[in-house]
């Protein structure tokens, strides 16, 4: 069975937010809402200051915190890996919010136009798919999947720092650079065993 | 296209950054667009683009944007007045625009000021237009003090073009000079940003010298922070280093193909052979002086020589010798830089470097120089910055990394051979490479860079002739070899009483380029548009510059308009991807409201006030059109006639505008020297800088005359490093730099008005915010999140402070350009800080040879 998978080398990424407006775009999410997400952090003392750039997303935990604790079923895991939420079964109890150890999840109040003075076409299409008071994250672009494509982060990256790929498959590219690289997931301790690796 | 059932992916070329223009496929459902994404299988972005670039979705729909024309009702102007906008129809706009057009013309055309930063427009149609109505005065854009007057003139000197690159797929050892090549935020965002990553995995060493630790410098293997201004003393210690120190440089391609071998004599000037006038080599295998085109055998670097009666040494000896005094510990009091990284980084290049290597490319053997040296107005956007740039463009052609694999490369210096209209640089009577010249992809003339005592004033007067009084307001007399000098223009005409320009603006017509938020202090600028009698405005949204506007025409976005030929040859076109790339921007959507793309409005302008046969006649000459595709002068065409036409003529039959929209860009492989033009070129490149020194002597008088404070003293055939204003300031009260830096999802003044890029920006951990270094923080008693001021002699802003070690101690970082106030753009209004307004204007402040402002204001900084 399949395990899809991203692979983002930190060596390429260089804190661009191509991803994030990518993800923008494609998904449509409501302003204030960030499936994508590239955090930053500052260390050491000048001259020898270092600067990171970590992009973020859901990790579509083979062991999802998330889905655990989810109390109607809206969080659930396909057989290939991707974990999912249904709007029409969640609760926006947030439970899962407070489980997931990355902050990736994001709740709904309402759903604000990005310009005061109204939704714009591409908004008034867009927000469609969402409703208030549910939660939502990072899908992995399914829809993309299903038509060959890669996920928008993935395909946009402009320094080509995400892979995308079947993390069971030992011959796809994914699997082929976590042998070859020094790779890492993040929070390991939490014992989600997250879909999301990164190479330093 | 309410109503519209459609489900399409159309062809067409970004442009939410002037350095890109990437290629893209747009996707239509029922009329709305939905997604942005770079046309696959293109080799110019390899199907990607960058934050701005899927921005664009929401620029496109802005509900603030200006749908109808509009026309001010209150006589009063100035920063916060409300125009007291009223609606109009095209009709009545375009009837009053043509009529004060034509009385403008009839008195004296001149005094049409145009200014655009809309590259493509501003060069294929806006100069054509001018040059048909009879004014020069094109070069008030946004940029023209800001990006790149020192960098260009230094640029078409020593690779004969406007910008550059590097070849990141060879190189081994690259080097940026305040540059963020690579980081998405400068040249070729999507084309570098890929092939840098590549070779930063591929284990190219990379040093980026820069006050602020940016993206890519956070990306280095060397983040060396400089002291602003001073990075032409690093590369000077730098060449020391190397020539002196480690005794590397190319002496082949230096002998063959530069003016390192021309003797020059005391008084500074070439020896000349006295029937010829041609500059002379000593010819070290037949023991004599030669003409440097008398085929020398040997061409001598070194020695003394008495030639004609004059003592003369070979130009590379003088410049060796003058390099000297910039030993690592003399650089490092300038630049901060210790002398041990000055003296490793030097070696680490000249090793590198692999001087008398060869690779043999696609069955062609041809030098290999893997390192590079790209530099942007970070470094030399100075006083001095010619200076700065030229010395750090040395430093490729010492080892001869120029135009070959692995090295530092200008843009398409040469054309693609298998057209007719293809281009290559000629050489100057003196051997020196000129740029090369294409009329239909706006290369142009700069010939006066070497000619300026007789030259021949071409369209579009990029300089002035040397001669005073002055015969423009921009004082252009007085930089020959520069490129507009737009600051000085600011200066004469913020102060007409004081300086007596010989006429001023009767009228100005902009369009993409904010001039209130672009240039200096917003007051000066205020003041000097306030004078104007009549402003016309293309403007999207109601920005700092459309509320000084008589008239506001709204302009369509980029998405709602064609251009052909999107690529600009001498920015937005890589070599490095080894491909030649020429594509449309198709509208993928009808213009918003009322709005007409400012092209196709200059058009209908044009034909309003009856000077149509003009513009057809420049248009035909501009494209280089060829019959049957000629434009009959006295016809009015559709934009898109004239695209269709002017495929035809350029590419054959077949290459029609359908075929462009259809397929959206023909693209073909470069031949070995169509990508590494180096060792095919004959003309010379320049080690040494005779035209400055002649430029100098036949200036002094002038600048005398004029009674102005221009710096004359760069004008010398050595490189020499000298301090800035902000350098000379340094021990006052005024006691950090204050210096700006691009963010890789920001663009110009209006990105922070784009909903989504602005979010960005407001999540940023500090683009908003002011960059000060944790040590001056703490001497000010300010606290990270503190409300600060940061205040030159010439204004002060206010902003939030971030403290950081990502910074130059003496400095402080603001990013933008932000800090915008107008009511047009609500989301952008009092976000993050409007760097500009600390920068001092004034001739004192101005870079002697190109009119490059000095750009790292001296700054203090205190709580708010």
């Amino acid at each position: 069975m399949a395990r899809l998978g991203m692979v983002i080398d930190l060596k390429r990424c260089i804190g661009c937010y191509s991803c994030v407006a990518a993800c923008k775009a494609e998904n449509g999410t409501p302003p204030g809402v960030f499936w994508g997400r590239v955090l930053e952090k500052e260390e050491g003392k000048f001259p020898a200051t270092k600067r990171t750039f970590l992009p973020v997303l859901c990790n579509h935990c083979q062991e999802p915190a998330c889905l655990r604790v989810c109390p109607t079923g809206a969080t659930s895991q396909r057989p290939d890996g991707i974990v999912l939420i249904d709007y029409k079964k969640c609760i926006g109890c947030r439970a899962c919010m407070a489980a997931c150890p990355y902050q990736t999840r994001y709740y709904l109040n309402s759903i604000q136009p990005y310009y005061p003075l109204g939704f714009t076409p591409f908004e008034e299409r867009k927000y469609q798919k969402f409703q208030r008071g549910v939660v939502t994250k990072c899908t992995f672009c399914p829809e993309r999947l299903d038509q060959g494509l890669e996920p928008a982060c993935v395909q946009t990256c402009i320094t080509g720092a995400r892979y995308f790929g079947d993390l069971a498959d030992p011959a796809s590219q994914v699997s082929r650079l976590l042998r070859e690289r020094y790779a890492f997931r993040l929070l390991p301790e939490a014992g989600t065993e997250p879909s999301v690796y990164y190479l330093a | 296209m309410a109503g519209v059932k459609d489900d399409v992916w159309l062809h067409s070329a970004c442009s939410s950054c002037v350095n890109s223009d990437c290629p893209i496929i747009v996707h239509r459902v029922d009329g709305v667009i939905e997604k942005i994404e770079g046309d696959p299988d293109n080799p110019h972005n390899f199907g990607k683009i960058c934050s701005k670039g899927h921005s664009a979705i929401m620029s496109l729909y802005d509900p603030y944007r200006v749908l109808h024309p509009l026309k001010r009702t209150n006589p009063q102007k100035g920063i916060g007045v409300d125009p007291q906008w009223q609606q109009i129809s095209w009709e009545e706009a375009l009837t009053t625009v043509a009529a004060k057009l034509k009385e403008v013309r009839a008195k004296d055309p001149r005094r049409l000021f145009m200014g655009s930063f809309d590259h493509i427009v501003m060069h294929q149609t806006m100069y054509p237009w001018a040059q048909a109505f009879g004014t020069p005065n094109l070069l008030l854009v946004g940029g023209a003090w800001y990006c790149g007057p020192a960098l260009h003139t230094a640029l078409y000197l020593t690779d004969a073009q406007f910008h550059s690159e590097i070849d990141a797929d060879y190189c081994k050892y690259a080097i940026l000079f305040g540059n963020q090549m690579g980081g998405n935020a400068g040249s070729l965002s999507t084309t570098m940003g890929k092939k840098m990553a590549d070779a930063r995995l591929r284990g190219m060493k990379l040093v980026v010298v820069d006050p602020i630790l940016t993206n890519i410098a956070a990306k280095a293997d060397e983040w060396l922070p400089i002291r602003p201004g001073t990075d032409g003393a690093l590369a000077l210690g730098m060449l020391n280093v190397l020539l002196n120190e480690c005794g590397i440089h190319d002496a082949p391609f230096l002998k063959n193909q530069t003016n390192a071998p021309y003797l020059v004599g005391p008084d500074g000037l070439y020896v000349r052979d006295s029937e010829t006038n041609k500059p002379l080599v000593w010819d070290a295998a037949r023991g004599r002086a030669m003409p440097f085109d008398g085929s020398p055998e040997d061409p001598a670097l070194e020695g003394d020589y008495e030639v004609g009666g004059v003592l003369a040494q070979p130009a590379f000896q003088l410049f060796r010798e003058n390099v000297r005094k910039y030993t690592p510990e003399a650089v490092a009091e300038i630049t901060t830089i210790p002398a041990e990284a000055v003296r490793r980084i030097a070696k680490e290049y000249g090793e590198a470097a692999m001087v008398g290597a060869k690779i043999v490319f696609e069955g062609q053997e041809l030098p290999y120089r893997p390192v590079a040296v790209n530099q942007n107005r970070g470094a030399n956007a100075h006083k001095h910055g010619t200076v700065t740039a030229l010395a750090i463009q040395l430093l490729s052609i010492v080892v001869g990394a120029l135009y070959v694999p692995g090295s530092h490369m200008g843009l398409n210096v040469v054309g693609p051979a298998k057209y007719d209209w293809s281009w290559e640089p000629e050489a100057d009577p003196d051997g020196m490479v000129l740029t090369p010249v294409s009329k239909a992809f706006s290369l142009y003339d700069h010939s006066y860079l070497y000619n300026f005592e007789d030259r021949i004033l071409e369209p579009p007067y990029f300089a002035g002739q040397v001669k005073w009084p002055p015969d423009s307001p921009y004082f252009k007399e007085l930089y020959p070899l520069g490129l507009g000098a737009a600051p000085v223009l600011e200066v004469v005409l913020s102060q007409p009483e004081k300086y007596n320009p010989p006429y001023v603006p009767e009228m100005m017509v902009l369009s993409r380029c904010n001039l209130m938020m672009g240039r200096v202090n917003p007051e000066i600028m205020a003041g000097i548009l306030k004078r104007v009698p009549f402003i016309v405005v293309f403007a999207q949204q109601l920005d700092e510059s459309a509320e000084f506007a008589d008239i506001v025409l709204p302009d369509a976005h980029v998405l709602e308009r064609l251009d052909f030929c999107s690529q600009m040859m001498h920015i937005t076109e890589s070599p490095a991807t080894g491909h030649w790339y020429f594509g449309v921007r198709q509208p993928v959507v009808p213009p918003a409201g009322e709005s007409r793309p400012w092209r196709e409005v200059l058009l209908d302008l044009a034909r309003r006030i009856g000077m149509l046969p003009e513009l057809n006649t420049l248009m035909n000459f501009r494209y280089e059109l060829k019959e049957p595709h000629k434009l009959d002068p006295d016809q009015e065409y559709a934009w898109e006639e004239i695209c269709d036409r002017w495929g035809k003529s350029l590419f054959g039959p077949e290459y029609g505008i359908e075929w462009f929209k259809q397929n959206g860009y023909l693209v073909f492989k470069r031949t070995p020297q169509e990508m590494y033009p180096g060792p095919f070129l004959k003309p010379k490149w320049p080690i040494y800088f005779e035209n400055f020194k002649r430029a100098g002597v036949a200036l002094q008088p002038l600048v005398e005359k004029s009674g102005l404070p221009v710096d004359t003293s760069d004008y010398e055939g050595l490189l020499d490093w000298r301090p800035c204003p902000s350098y000379e300031h340094r021990h006052g009260e005024y006691d950090l730099y204050a210096v700006n830096y691009k963010l890789p999802m920001h663009f110009f003044s209006h990105s922070p008005q784009n909903a989504w890029l602005n979010e960005m920006g407001e999540r940023h951990p500090y683009g908003y915010d002011i960059m000060v270094h944790t040590d001056a923080a703490r001497r000010r008693g300010i606290s990270d999140g503190d409300s600060i001021r940061v205040e030159s002699i010439a204004g002060k802003v206010q902003g939030r402070a971030k403290l950081t070690e990502a910074i130059h101690p003496e400095c402080v970082g603001i990013a933008g350009n932000f800090g915008g106030w107008s009511r047009g753009k609500p989301l952008a209004k009092g976000k993050g800080v409007h760097w500009n307004t600390l920068v001092p204007l004034g001739i004192e402040y101005v870079d002697g040879i190109s009119s490059n402002l000095d750009a790292c204001p001296r700054v203090k900084v205190y709580k708010a």
